[in-house]
C-alpha cells in the first residue's frame, strides 16, 4: 500500500500545484479507496484509470486558468493565443494518427532509430564516462606526472629513481606538490584472515598533491618517509569497514602488516580512487635510509606532482629541463642522457582509450546518417502517398510554412519515440558496455547513464529527426502543389529519382567506410593473436607468491622456499614442468637496469646500455616454453658458487653484439662487480603485450640473483585450472600464512594483454553489420519504391513487347550502379579517413588492400541482393493489372 | 435580466458530468468527496476519476457556479475537507439545463419513445 501512495503522489504531481494543494488528499484517498476494493486484474485496471485520468485531466487541468475549461458540450470560439496552440496540438495529433495508420513503416523507422540512438548513447555514455567527466580530484586540470625521459634512446616515460624524485622534489619550484608513488603488496595479519593487500607506498605529500583529505585521524606528516618513523599506516575506506567495522576509534590501533605492527594514522574516505592500482592502504615510501643513499639507477616509482597556480605546463617543462641538465652535469656517469618529462595526469589517464573512443563515436555517428537516410527514403515514400492530401490542404489555404511544420513535427515525434526505444536499448548495452569495457586507467570508472548522457540522447533526436526530416520537407517546398492534383501527374518523380539515388550513392558510401574501418581493426586484430609470443599459452597455469621480508630473512630464506615449493611441484605426474621468473611475460610488469657489455665501444652519442633483467628460475624456460636459438638453457649446476650466467634474448644479442655471437660474451649490471658469462640465446618473448615491442632482455638464473616474489609457470598435462588445488595443498604445507595470488592460465594472460583491441575490434564488427544491414533495407526500400512507381511505365512497357528480363536487368543495374558508384566515393574516402585509424591498427596499412576487396565484394554482394527483389517484382509485373490500375 | 439570460446561454447545453455535480449540490452543501463518491454509485462505478472531478469542481467555482461553503468545525475540528453550495446563478444554470431537458423529455417524439418501451 505504501509504494503505491508514494507512486500516485508522484503521478498527482501531473496536476497544476493549486489543485494539488487544495485537493490532492482527497484525490489520493479516492484512489486508495479505489484500489483497496479492486481485486486481482483489478487493481491493474484501477491504475491504468488513474494514469489516464491524471495524464488527462491533472495535466489538462494546467491550462484551465487561461484556456477556460467549458462545461458546455460544445464550443467554438478562438481567441488567437488559443488558436496558435491549437495547430501545435492539431500538427502533433495529426503526426500520431499517421504514426498509427501506417504501422509497419512506423515499426521499420522506429527500429531503425531505436537501433542508431541506442547505439549512439551506448558509446557516448562511455565517452562521457572516460574522456569528458572531470578526473575526480580537486582541479585535476593542475595535476600531473614526471617521467624520466631519456630522448636519444626514444624513451619519453620511464618510471623514475629515488634519487632522482628527491633531487627533483627539493629543486623544483613550479609545483605546490610533489610525490612518489610505488605499487606493492602487504600480508594483513592478525584479526580475521590473512589477505594480501595491494598497498600504496607514498610519499607523505601524496595526498596534498591530489587533494585529499582523510576521513579520520591525519594523513602522513613530512618526516614518516625516513627510517625508524614510517611504521605507520593509511587506511582505505574498504579495509577500515572490513576490518574495524567502520569505528573512528580505529585510529591509533595498530594492524599487523608483513608481521610487523604498524600504527593506524588515518582513514580515507570512501570512494577515493587513484591514478594506479587499487591501492587498500598506504605505507610511507621510505626512500631515505641512515646508511643507503638512494639509487641512482634502480627506476621504480609513479611521480605525481600538482602545478602551483599560474604556473604553465611548458614553464614547469622548461624548469624540469634545466633541473635534468643540472642533474646530468652532476652525476655524469648515472644520469647521462637523462631529462623529466612532465605530462598532464588527465591526458595520462584518458589518452590510451581515447582514440578507440573517438573511432567508436564517428562509428556510431555514420551509423546515425545512414539511419537518418533510411528514415528520409521512408518518409519520402510515404510523403509520395501523401502528395494529394497536402496539395489539397495547401488548396484550401495551408501554407506552405504550415505545411513544413506539420512534416517536422512528424519527423520530431518519430524521432522522439525512437530515441525513447533508443534509450531502452541503450540501457542493455551500457550494461553490457561497462561490463566489457576494459581497465582502462580512469580510476572512478564506472560507465553510468547521467544528465549530459540524456541530453546527448535529446539531441541525437532531435538532429535525426531533422536531419530526417528535412529532405522531405524541402522537397514538398519545392513541388508545384497543383501538380499532384492533375490526373496522373508524375512530373515530380524524376527530381525524386535523382535525389533517391543520392540518397543510395551516401548510404553506400558510408556503409562502406564503416566496413573498412571494421575490416581493418579485425584483420589487425587477427595479426595480433597471429604473433609469436615466444612462449607457449596453452595447458600454462601462472600463480605469484610473494614471501614476507619478516619471516623469510635474508635471500637464502626465500631461495630455499621457492626451490622446496619448485621441485614438490615438479614431482606431482600432473605436472610436467615448473618454473619461476620474477617479472611474468604479457603482463607489462618490468623492470629495467643499466648493463655493461665487455669489449662493446659506447659511442658519446650512444643512449646507456640497457636489459630488462629476468630472474627466473632453472627450469623456467622449458616450463614457459621459451625456445633457445643458441647455446644452451639454464642447469642445474648453474648454482650461486658456480660461475655466473646469463642468457640474452635475441634482440639483445642483435642490438650488442652485432655481427658477431654473443654466446661467451660477458655482461654485468652496472651496479654489480661479477661479469656473466652469456651461455644461451633465446626466441624474443612479447612481454610487454603481443602487439608492443620487444626490448633486450636479460635472463639470470634465481640461484644467482635470489628475490623474494615469483611468478611461477606451470606446464600441465591436461586442464591447467585442474592444478589449483595441487598448488594450494603444496604452498599450505610449506607456509600456512602465504596467499596465492593472481592464478590465471597464461591463455587468460595473453587475452588480457589484447583485451582493449578485442573490445575495439568487436564493437566495431558489430556496429559494421548494424550498418550493413541497415544499408540493404535501405536500398532495398528505394528500390522497391520505384519500382511500385513505375509499375504503370513497366506495363505499358511489358505490353509493347519488352522482355520481363530485359525490365529486370534494366531494374538491376540501375541498382547496381548506384551501388558501385556509392562504393567507390566510399573506398577512396576510405584512404584518407582511414589514416586516422593508423594509430589503433597493427601490422596492417590502413590502405590496405585485401580488406578493400573484401568490403568491396561483400558489400557489392548485399546491395545486388537488396536489389534484386525489386528487380524479380518489376519482371513480374502483370501488364493487365498493372494498366488497369491507370 | 436580459444580461443574464444571456450568461444562462453562455453554459448550456450543460456535460452531463456537470449537470451530475449540480443536482448533487442543489440539496445543500456538500464536501467533494461525497459528491463523487453519490456520482460514482448512481451511474454505476468509477467512470468519473479525481483529477477529472477536481478539476471541473475549480472551474465551476472559477465561473462563479458553485461556492465555497463554511464546514462543520463543530463536529470535527479536524475536518479539512471543503464544502461547496450552489450559488444563485449556479441553481439558475441548473435549472435551466433541467428545464431543457425536460422540454426534450416531454417533446411528443420523445413520449412515442417511452411509450414503445
Amino acid at each position: 500500500m505504501q509504494a503505491s501512495q508514494s507512486c500516485y503522489r508522484v503521478l498527482l504531481r501531473m496536476c497544476p500545484p493549486d489543485l494539488r494543494a487544495e485537493f490532492g488528499a482527497e484525490m489520493e484517498a479516492l484512489f486508495l479507496g479505489d484500489l483497496a476494493r479492486a481485486r486481482g486484474v483489478g487493481k491493474v485496471r484501477v491504475w491504468a484509470r488513474a494514469i489516464a485520468d491524471l495524464l488527462r485531466h491533472g495535466l489538462g487541468a494546467r491550462n484551465d486558468s487561461w484556456n477556460r475549461v467549458r462545461h458546455t458540450s460544445a464550443y467554438v470560439d478562438y481567441e488567437t493565443g488559443r488558436f496558435l496552440m491549437d495547430t501545435w496540438r492539431y500538427d502533433l495529433r495529426h503526426a500520431l494518427r499517421m504514426m498509427f495508420r501506417q504501422r509497419g513503416t512506423t515499426a521499420i523507422i522506429l527500429l531503425t532509430l531505436a537501433l542508431a540512438i541506442g547505439a549512439n548513447t551506448a558509446v557516448f555514455s562511455a565517452v562521457h564516462t572516460v574522456l569528458i567527466r572531470p578526473l575526480p580530484y580537486q582541479q585535476p586540470e593542475s595535476l600531473v606526472m614526471l617521467w624520466e625521459k631519456r630522448e636519444a634512446e626514444g624513451v619519453m616515460k620511464n618510471s623514475v629513481s629515488a634519487a632522482d624524485y628527491l633531487d627533483w622534489a627539493r629543486l623544483a619550484t613550479s609545483f605546490t606538490a610533489m610525490a612518489a608513488f610505488n605499487e606493492i603488496t602487504a600480508d594483513l595479519t592478525g584479526e580475521g584472515e590473512p589477505e594480501k593487500l595491494p598497498v600504496g607506498a607514498v610519499s607523505p605529500s601524496f595526498f596534498e598533491v591530489f587533494g585529499i583529505r582523510p576521513l579520520h585521524g591525519r594523513t602522513f606528516e613530512a618526516g614518516e618517509d625516513v627510517m625508524g618513523r614510517h611504521r605507520v599506516v593509511v587506511l582505505g575506506h574498504a579495509v577500515w569497514r572490513q576490518r574495524f567495522g567502520g569505528d573512528a576509534a580505529a585510529v591509533g590501533r595498530t594492524i599487523t602488516l608483513h608481521g610487523i605492527p604498524h600504527q593506524v594514522v588515518g582513514v580515507l574516505p570512501p570512494d577515493v580512487a587513484f591514478p594506479q592500482g587499487e591501492p587498500q592502504l598506504f605505507l610511507p615510501l621510505v626512500l631515505q635510509a641512515p646508511n643507503e643513499p638512494p639509487s641512482r639507477v634502480s627506476h621504480n616509482f609513479y611521480v605525481f606532482a600538482r602545478l602551483k597556480p599560474g604556473v604553465s605546463m611548458s614553464q614547469a617543462r622548461s624548469e624540469m629541463d634545466r633541473i635534468g641538465k643540472d642533474l646530468e652535469q652532476q652525476y655524469p656517469q648515472l644520469s647521462r642522457g637523462h631529462g623529466s618529462h612532465v605530462t598532464s595526469l588527465p591526458e595520462e589517464i584518458t589518452g590510451p582509450v581515447e582514440r578507440t573512443l573517438v573511432v567508436l563515436m564517428a562509428a556510431v555517428g555514420f551509423i546515425l546518417l545512414i539511419a537518418c537516410i533510411n528514415v528520409t527514403n521512408l518518409l519520402l515514400a510515404r510523403a509520395a502517398g501523401r502528395r494529394r492530401e497536402m496539395a489539397v490542404r495547401s488548396a484550401i489555404g495551408a501554407s506552405r510554412g504550415r505545411l513544413i511544420r506539420q512534416v517536422l513535427v512528424e519527423c520530431g515525434v518519430i524521432a522522439l519515440a525512437g530515441g525513447a526505444a533508443g534509450l531502452v536499448l541503450a540501457v542493455w548495452c551500457v550494461r553490457v558496455l561497462a561490463a566489457q569495457l576494459p581497465a582502462v586507467a580512469r580510476p572512478d570508472q564506472t560507465v553510468v547513464f547521467s544528465l549530459p548522457v540524456m541530453l546527448f540522447t535529446l539531441a541525437a533526436c532531435v538532429l535525426s529527426g531533422l536531419l530526417a526530416g528535412a529532405l522531405p520537407a524541402w522537397h514538398m517546398v519545392r513541388e508545384d502543389p497543383a501538380e499532384p492534383l492533375k490526373e496522373g501527374g508524375r512530373g515530380a518523380v524524376s527530381l525524386k529519382r535523382r535525389l533517391r539515388f543520392g540518397l543510395i550513392v551516401a548510404e553506400v558510401a558510408l556503409t562502406s567506410l564503416l566496413l573498412v574501418g571494421a575490416g581493418l581493426t579485425l584483420r589487425s586484430f587477427q595479426t595480433v593473436l597471429s604473433q609469436d609470443a615466444g612462449i607457449e599459452t596453452t595447458d600454462r597455469l601462472t600463480f605469484r607468491l610473494g614471501l614476507p621480508g619478516a619471516r623469510y630473512k635474508g635471500s637464502e630464506a626465500s631461495f630455499r622456499f621457492f626451490s622446496e615449493l619448485e621441485s614438490r611441484l615438479a614431482a606431482e605426474p600432473l605436472i610436467r614442468a615448473v618454473g619461476g621468473t620474477m617479472l611474468p611475460p604479457l603482463t607489462g610488469l618490468d623492470g629495467r637496469r643499466g648493463v655493461v657489455i665487455e669489449n662493446r665501444e659506447v659511442g658519446p652519442d650512444d643512449g646507456p646500455t640497457r636489459a630488462h633483467p629476468r630472474v627466473v628460475t632453472n627450469n623456467y624456460l622449458q616450463a614457459a616454453g621459451s625456445r633457445v636459438r643458441e647455446g644452451r638453457g639454464f642447469l642445474p649446476s648453474d648454482t650461486a658458487t658456480a660461475l655466473p650466467v646469463a642468457i640474452v634474448n635475441e634482440t639483445m644479442a642483435k642490438r650488442y653484439w652485432p655481427g658477431a655471437s654473443a654466446i661467451g660474451g660477458r655482461v654485468r649490471f652496472t651496479d654489480q662487480e661479477a661479469w656473466r658469462e652469456v651461455v644461451g640465446i633465446i626466441g624474443d618473448v612479447k612481454h610487454w603485450g603481443l602487439d608492443a615491442p620487444v626490448n633486450p632482455e636479460l635472463y639470470v638464473p634465481t640461484s644467482q640473483f635470489p628475490t623474494f616474489a615469483q611468478t611461477f609457470v606451470l606446464h600441465a598435462n591436461g586442464n591447467p585450472l585442474a592444478l589449483v588445488p595441487i598448488v594450494q595443498r603444496h604452498v599450505r604445507e610449506l607456509d600456512p600464512n602465504l596467499p596465492l595470488f593472481q592464478v590465471r592460465t597464461m591463455e587468460e594472460v595473453a587475452a588480457r594483454s589484447v583485451e582493449r583491441r578485442r573490445w575495439t575490434m568487436t564493437l566495431l564488427a558489430v556496429f559494421a553489420v548494424l550498418a550493413l544491414v541497415l544499408a540493404a533495407a535501405g536500398i532495398y526500400g528505394v528500390m522497391a519504391h520505384l519500382v511500385a512507381l513505375r509499375t504503370p511505365e513497366i506495363g505499358v512497357r511489358l505490353t509493347l513487347g519488352a522482355r520481363p528480363v530485359a525490365v529486370m536487368r534494366q531494374v538491376l543495374g540501375e541498382g547496381a550502379v548506384q551501388a558501385a558508384i556509392g562504393l567507390a566515393i566510399g573506398l577512396g574516402a576510405s584512404l584518407v579517413v582511414m589514416q586516422g585509424l593508423r594509430s589503433i591498427l597493427f601490422g596492417v596499412e590502413p590502405t590496405d588492400p585485401l580488406t578493400l576487396i573484401v568490403v568491396g565484394v561483400s558489400l557489392m554482394v548485399v546491395a545486388l541482393v537488396a536489389v534484386t527483389v525489386p528487380a524479380l517484382r518489376a519482371m513480374r509485373i502483370d501488364p493487365v493489372t498493372a494498366l488497369r490500375a491507370q | 435580466m436580459a444580461q443574464d439570460r444571456d450568461r444562462l446561454d453562455r453554459f448550456l447545453p450543460l456535460k452531463p458530468f456537470v449537470l451530475d455535480v449540480l443536482l448533487e449540490l442543489a440539496d445543500g452543501k456538500r464536501h467533494g468527496w461525497s459528491v463523487i463518491r453519490d456520482i460514482q454509485q448512481r451511474e454505476g462505478g468509477d467512470r468519473i476519476l479525481p483529477a477529472n472531478f477536481y478539476r471541473t469542481l475549480r472551474a465551476l467555482r472559477e465561473d462563479g457556479l458553485i461556492a465555497e461553503a463554511a464546514g462543520d468545525a463543530s463536529k470535527d475540528p479536524n475536518e479539512r475537507r471543503q464544502y461547496f453550495s450552489l450559488t444563485p446563478l449556479g441553481a439558475k444554470v441548473a435549472r435551466a439545463e433541467v428545464k431543457r431537458l425536460e422540454s426534450l423529455v416531454l417533446d411528443p417524439r420523445a413520449r412515442r419513445l417511452l411509450k414503445v418501451r
